[in-house]
């Protein structure tokens, strides 16, 4: 259970996070917001890459603030980021494998997770000696997804996974994210502009605006929620 | 950046391969020599290589590392009298502890920071030389054991074969290195930190605990290397110099990042050196070839881009 509480974060002198709370339990929760409101900032630093002024993040019980990014990650938190952060000059398949190599638990079950992919994301079999700096972006976005799975999380976190996915799979994906949130007892944490498709995968979801929650409810509340449906959904 | 060779390395190679047959002929000891010469270039340049492909630091005191290596084994020999070869086996984990202390005190803040790296590694080469003085004086010195000065004489030419060791030690730390990179999971981890810090640490690699592994690994091998150079050759405290500068001549002329090329470029001009050497009185010509090639390469490449 992921708890973040009253974190403020600056960027120098300019504040982006104002007071931020929020909690991801067993569940999936979605995570709006225009550009620039702190979607990706706030993912950060739950992962330790910008670490906060006040508040404090906890994750089973356990603070975060005093980790480093890479104890983080070994405590079970998997991220995709935004900008995706594959290794270019390494094939698909050292890619995929560097997901689980540096986890503990994770390490003996890379077989099993790689048929797992590969179900969801069949391309990525076909182009596995392939360098990652040669694949298209859509096909980059679902190796970043893939090599996040790799890992079999206990907190998986999706910063815009769709970006760049072509519509089949965007909500092929979504659709995933809601299996194996059922299946495997994933808490999942979703940035995401395509809210509507979004709202299908997740249970509750946030509203960021200008580093502040402005809304927070169930993915059937904000389905109906006016400024939702005008800001986010164009109705 | 493990990259196979290149195209462009290849048609080296094959060139090399042309000058060393021709050479095979004409002057044979001048392939001997090259050889031997070029191996220990290799031997330097290939850990400069691999710091810079992965901490992104251009090492300008590797070869000022390298003698400090081979004045720890001179002081080991002659304090307990053990044999060079022997003096090998501490000179690692002690060049290793070299390294991690260099690391913290110093590496550790420019890792990244382009300009700051290059006054800082040339600043560390200046001040281990000076500590080299002061510690063991400028004077020349060597130990002299009874194999160093061992030949072969093959029909017309004789030649030392000691210095063979050179060309195994750098077979070994290609292939070791090359082992180390692709099939250890410490290596892989270095990999992905080379090609992505931030992408390494998100998926669970220590990427500061990488970078000084990596840095102080490739400072211990210099201890044992030192105590190879040391068997052959006379160590005094700049003996480092110019091996330094020819390390990163050869990295810059591999191009960056590519270790096979450094073997390729490493050997060749150990060759080219060899042959310059081999007529009498031109011997002082060998340093301004040897960089003049660098800039005619360095302007090549420029041309080259230009042209695309
Ligand atoms: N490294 C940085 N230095 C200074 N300002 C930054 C930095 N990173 C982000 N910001 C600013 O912080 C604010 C929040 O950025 P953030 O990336 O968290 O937004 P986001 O919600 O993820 O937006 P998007 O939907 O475009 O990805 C923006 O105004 C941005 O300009
Ligand atoms: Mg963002």
């Amino acid at each position: 259970m992921l708890v973040v509480k009253g974190v403020d974060i600056y960027y120098g002198k300019l504040q982006v996070l104002w007071d931020l709370s929020l909690q991801v339990g067993k569940e999936s929760v979605g995570l709006f917001g225009p550009n620039g409101a702190g979607k990706t900032t706030l993912v950060n630093a739950i992962v330790g890459l910008v670490k906060p002024a006040n508040g404090e993040i906890t994750f089973g019980g356990r603070s975060l603030l005093p980790l480093e990014t890479h104890r983080i990650i070994r405590e079970g938190v998997a991220v995709v980021p935004q900008e995706r952060e594959l290794f270019p000059f390494m094939s698909v398949l050292g890619n995929l494998k560097s997901g689980a190599a540096y986890i503990p638990g994770a390490r003996d079950k890379i077989d099993e997770r790689m048929r797992f992919i590969f179900d969801i994301f069949p391309v990525l079999k076909e182009r596995l000696g392939q360098l990652a700096v040669t694949l298209s972006g859509g096909e980059q976005r679902m190796l970043a997804i893939a090599r996040s799975l790799m890992a079999g999380p206990k907190l998986l976190i999706l910063d815009e996974p769709s970006s760049g996915l072509q519509p089949s799979l965007v909500s092929d994906l979504f659709r995933r994210m809601r299996e194996i949130r059922e299946k495997e007892g994933v808490s999942i944490l979703i940035a995401e502009q395509n809210v509507r498709q979004c709202l299908r995968a997740i249970d509750r979801g946030y509203v960021i605006e200008n580093g502040r929650v402005v809304i927070e409810d169930s993915a059937e509340g904000l389905a109906h929620s006016d400024h939702v449906r005008r800001s986010y959904l164009g109705l | 950046m493990l990259a196979k060779l290149r195209q462009r390395d290849y048609q080296i190679l094959i060139a090399f391969i042309i000058v060393a047959a021709i050479l095979a002929f004409w002057r044979p000891h001048v392939l001997i020599s090259g050889l031997q010469r070029g191996s220990l270039y290799v031997l330097i340049a290939l850990p400069v290589g691999i710091i810079y492909g992965i901490l992104g630091i251009l090492n300008l005191a590797h070869g000022e590392f390298m003698m400090l290596g081979a004045f720890f084994a001179f002081s080991l020999v002659t304090l307990t009298g053990i044999d060079p070869l022997i003096a090998m086996l501490p000179a690692f984990p002690a060049m290793f502890v070299v390294g991690i202390v260099t690391y913290r005190l110093t590496i550790k803040h420019v890792v990244r920071a382009p300009l700051n790296q290059f006054l800082l590694t040339f600043g560390l080469a200046v001040m281990l030389t000076e500590m080299a003085n002061l510690i063991w004086t400028t004077r020349p010195r060597i130990v002299w054991v009874p194999y160093a000065a061992s030949s072969a004489t093959i029909g017309p030419i004789t030649f030392g074969t000691f210095e063979f060791v050179y060309v195994a030690a750098a077979a070994i730390v290609l292939v070791g290195m090359f082992l180390f990179l692709t099939r250890t999971r410490a290596g892989l981890a270095a990999m992905a930190v080379g090609q992505n810090p931030r992408g390494a640490k998100l998926v669970g690699i220590d990427v500061e605990r990488t970078y000084m592994m990596i840095f102080s690994a490739c400072l211990a091998v210099l201890g044992p290397i030192g105590a190879l150079f040391l068997i052959r050759h006379a160590i005094f405290p700049g003996v480092g110099g110019p091996f330094s500068l020819r390390a990163v001549s050869i990295v810059a002329m591999a191009g960056f990042g590519n270790l096979p090329g450094i073997l390729v470029w490493g050997i060749g001009l150990g060759l080219a050196e060899a042959f310059v050497r081999s007529f009498r009185g031109w011997g002082g010509w060998a340093d301004i070839i040897f960089f003049g090639m660098i800039i005619l390469v360095v302007f090549y490449r420029s041309y080259q881009r230009r042209v695309r």
